[in-house]
């Protein structure tokens, strides 16, 4: 009952935020409810016994992504002022087609997909997880990140591409040849 | 915690790693030299760590090796005689690349360091993508080979058309790989792992679940290999970037996009064969009407060239459509990727030879009587376009050949019709280079250095022989597709 109550607080937070962060007309704003959402997104993972990615969805994604945001959105001044319409005159065009897609992938995931007895167990009669193994979750994940049998491989290659984006980033905010002379 | 000696087999990656390693190399350089030096042998340190690495993926021809492999799943990088040509490819179009880019890069103007460094980065994930046995994988190495080529697009920033070129990419981009790494979620839920050897195990009871994650992972590598409807941003961000990386990812991010396409499509999908077969072929047959009806009237070369890579990546997904109910259809994919790297590549030499400034001498206007200022690089530039109209002896008409001859044995004939068509039809906008080339008197200079001569030799050399003895390279293709599937079947 407490983890439904959970889950429903995180979705509809996530959700109602989520929809504020595209709807609203005031750039800040949607900012500060991204935060929400990102508030909401921790509560399911708390809610699904993972700990550890609830205290980096808070540390990393409402600590550091978001304040970029909002520091982002200030030092441009005038985004800050901005209050744009979200909708476009392809509004009813996009939304069509979002609407088709959801449909879609909602009935694939809901109705066919046999969601038969043997695969869907009640929350109720989950064998709830060992202390133990929630509590070395963080030295789990570490060797499976730098381990030679886990995932170095991916792990390496995010560190390239972040090393690419972070040089690209430099090339793309450096001063324009004219504005230095 | 007891120490456990790693199990990598760090050989296999050593091709990966020397790419990826000469590319941090140049970018540390810059600090303990001063950056003129760096700049002046940037060029010549990527070509040393490109022969290293061709060296290495020549003597790995013929093994099969696997490595790096999670407790309890399979193995996330797989090294048979399919990746190691794709490597081949990737290599030399790098090898190409520097070589167009040396005296070009300077002439305009933007001779930064990054630049190699961020070709070498994004031709790691390019290798990659050949490589990868698991969708996380496939993921991660498609990011690595792109968000390199968003920057590079912009590199000739403030220029209006460069930094549009770089936004339209980025974002569509990144909008494309939103799209895949959803198609990849779905495919998890319904496989219940990332691991190809389990999602092929798992994807035929996956239900609708599965098609979902096939369909949008259908989307985003289109996106990748600009097919239409999904090849909006081609021709603008062809158009807007430097010309030597619009040659660049106008080869190694489609054959990359292919690479990882062929893995996944037809071996983890291929059990869903009859359901993605079709919507390849009418992509397909989509892709080649709108790109070689498209170009016909392009006055831009460099926009010409976008519509006829879009009409080439019809080609390709003809036989990667043919590939499940054909045994041909992998090598003739692979041919057809092989003669279009050096086809392609050459084209582009000639384009920026006779581009006079950033974006000026690239209308097809500035080509008339480039004949009689240059024979042998008019009569090379006729050879590239008769090779991509696919007219023989050339290594384009080979691979047509091919990959006709799969399509009709996959008993995809209307699909076959269409591309005969539509050939035909090419032969229009790339005659019609020839004819303006040879048939008219025109101004205009060409700037032709040692670096850019030795490859538009070696690309009309390579063209010419997988024209003329498209045989014994079919057999290597042949070699290179049959392992590929077989090992991960067994796997």
């Amino acid at each position: 009952m407490a983890e439904q109550i959970t889950f429903i607080i995180g979705s509809i937070l996530a959700l109602g935020a989520g929809f504020i962060v595209v709807t609203n007309r005031n750039l800040f704003h949607g900012a500060l409810a991204l935060m929400i959402s990102f508030l909401g997104v921790a509560a399911i993972y708390l809610s699904l016994d993972a700990g550890f990615l609830a205290a980096a969805q808070l540390l990393i994604y409402i600590g550091a992504i978001s304040i970029l945001i909002i520091f982002a959105i200030m030092l441009t001044r005038r985004m800050m002022q901005t209050t744009e319409d979200p909708f476009n005159s392809q509004f009813l065009l996009a939304l069509a087609a979002s609407v088709t897609v959801f449909a879609i992938l909602f009935s694939a995931i809901v109705y066919v997909w046999p969601l038969t007895a043997s695969n869907s167990v009640p929350l109720a009669a989950k064998t709830a997880v060992a202390d133990a193994v929630l509590q070395d979750t963080v030295v789990n994940l570490g060797s499976a990140f730098v381990g030679a049998d886990g995932y170095v491989i991916p792990f390496e290659l995010a560190s390239i591409l972040l090393l690419a984006a972070m040089v690209g980033a430099i090339i793309v905010a450096w001063p324009k040849p004219e504005d230095v002379a | 915690m007891e120490f456990v000696t790693p199990t990598i087999n760090i050989l296999i990656v050593l091709p990966v790693l020397l790419v990826a390693g000469g590319g941090a190399l140049l970018m540390l350089l810059e600090l303990f030299m001063a950056e003129e030096r760096v700049k002046q042998w940037a060029p010549t340190l990527a070509i040393i760590v490109l022969a290293l690495a061709f060296l290495q993926t020549i003597g790995l021809w013929g093994q099969t090796h696997t490595t790096f492999t999670p407790e309890g799943s399979s193995p996330m990088v797989i090294l048979d005689n399919f990746a190691t040509f794709l490597n081949v490819i990737f290599l030399l179009t790098g090898f190409f690349t520097v070589l167009i880019s040396v005296n070009y890069l300077p002439r305009v103007g933007l001779n930064r360091s990054e630049y190699y460094m961020l070709m070498l980065f994004s031709l790691s994930g390019m290798m990659l993508m050949g490589m990868a046995n698991d969708l996380i994988l496939v993921f991660l190495a498609l990011e690595v080979l792109s968000i390199p080529l968003y920057i590079l697009a912009g590199l000739s920033r403030p220029r209006p058309e460069s930094e549009e070129s770089a936004m339209k990419y980025f974002f569509l981009g990144a909008f494309s790989s939103a799209i895949f790494v959803f198609g990849i979620a779905l495919t998890y839920g319904a496989t219940g792992s990332t691991a190809l050897p389990a999602v092929l195990a798992g994807v035929s009871n996956g239900g609708a679940l599965a098609l979902a994650g096939v369909a949008m992972m259908l989307v985003g590598f289109g996106f990748k290999v600009a097919a239409a409807p999904f090849h909006m941003w081609t021709p603008d961000v062809y158009e807007g970037a430097p010309t030597v990386v619009t040659a660049f990812m106008s080869v190694g991010a489609k054959v990359g996009g292919f690479a990882a396409m062929l893995r996944v499509f037809v071996s983890a999908f291929g059990s869903l064969g009859q359901t993605w077969v079709p919507a390849v072929a009418v992509i397909a047959a989509i892709t080649l009407i709108i790109g070689n009806v498209v170009a016909i009237v392009q006055p831009n070369i460099k926009r010409m060239l976008a519509y006829s890579s879009i009409a080439h990546a019809g080609y390709i997904l003809m036989a990667v459509a043919a590939s499940v109910n054909s045994p041909d259809g992998v090598s003739a994919a692979l041919f057809y990727m092989f003669a279009y790297l050096f086809t392609n590549l050459g084209a582009f030499a000639i384009a920026i030879a006779a581009e006079r400034k950033l974006g000026e001498g690239v209308m097809l206007d500035d080509y008339k009587g480039l004949a009689k200022r240059s024979p042998l690089l008019a009569l090379a530039m006729a050879y590239f376009m008769l090779s991509l109209t696919g007219i023989p002896p050339t290594g384009g008409f080979s691979g047509k050949f091919f990959v006709f001859r799969a399509t009709l044995e996959a008993g995809l004939v209307w699909l076959a019709v269409v591309g005969v068509i539509t050939s035909v039809v090419s032969g229009y906008y790339y005659l019609r280079v020839v004819y303006l080339m040879y048939m008219y008197d025109g101004e205009g200079e060409l700037h032709t250095k040692p670096a850019l001569l030795t490859a538009v030799a070696l690309t009309v050399l390579a063209t010419l022989v997988l024209g003329l003895l498209p045989g014994a390279w079919y057999e290597i293709t042949k070699q290179a597709a049959l392992q590929g599937l077989q090992v991960l079947a067994g796997g």
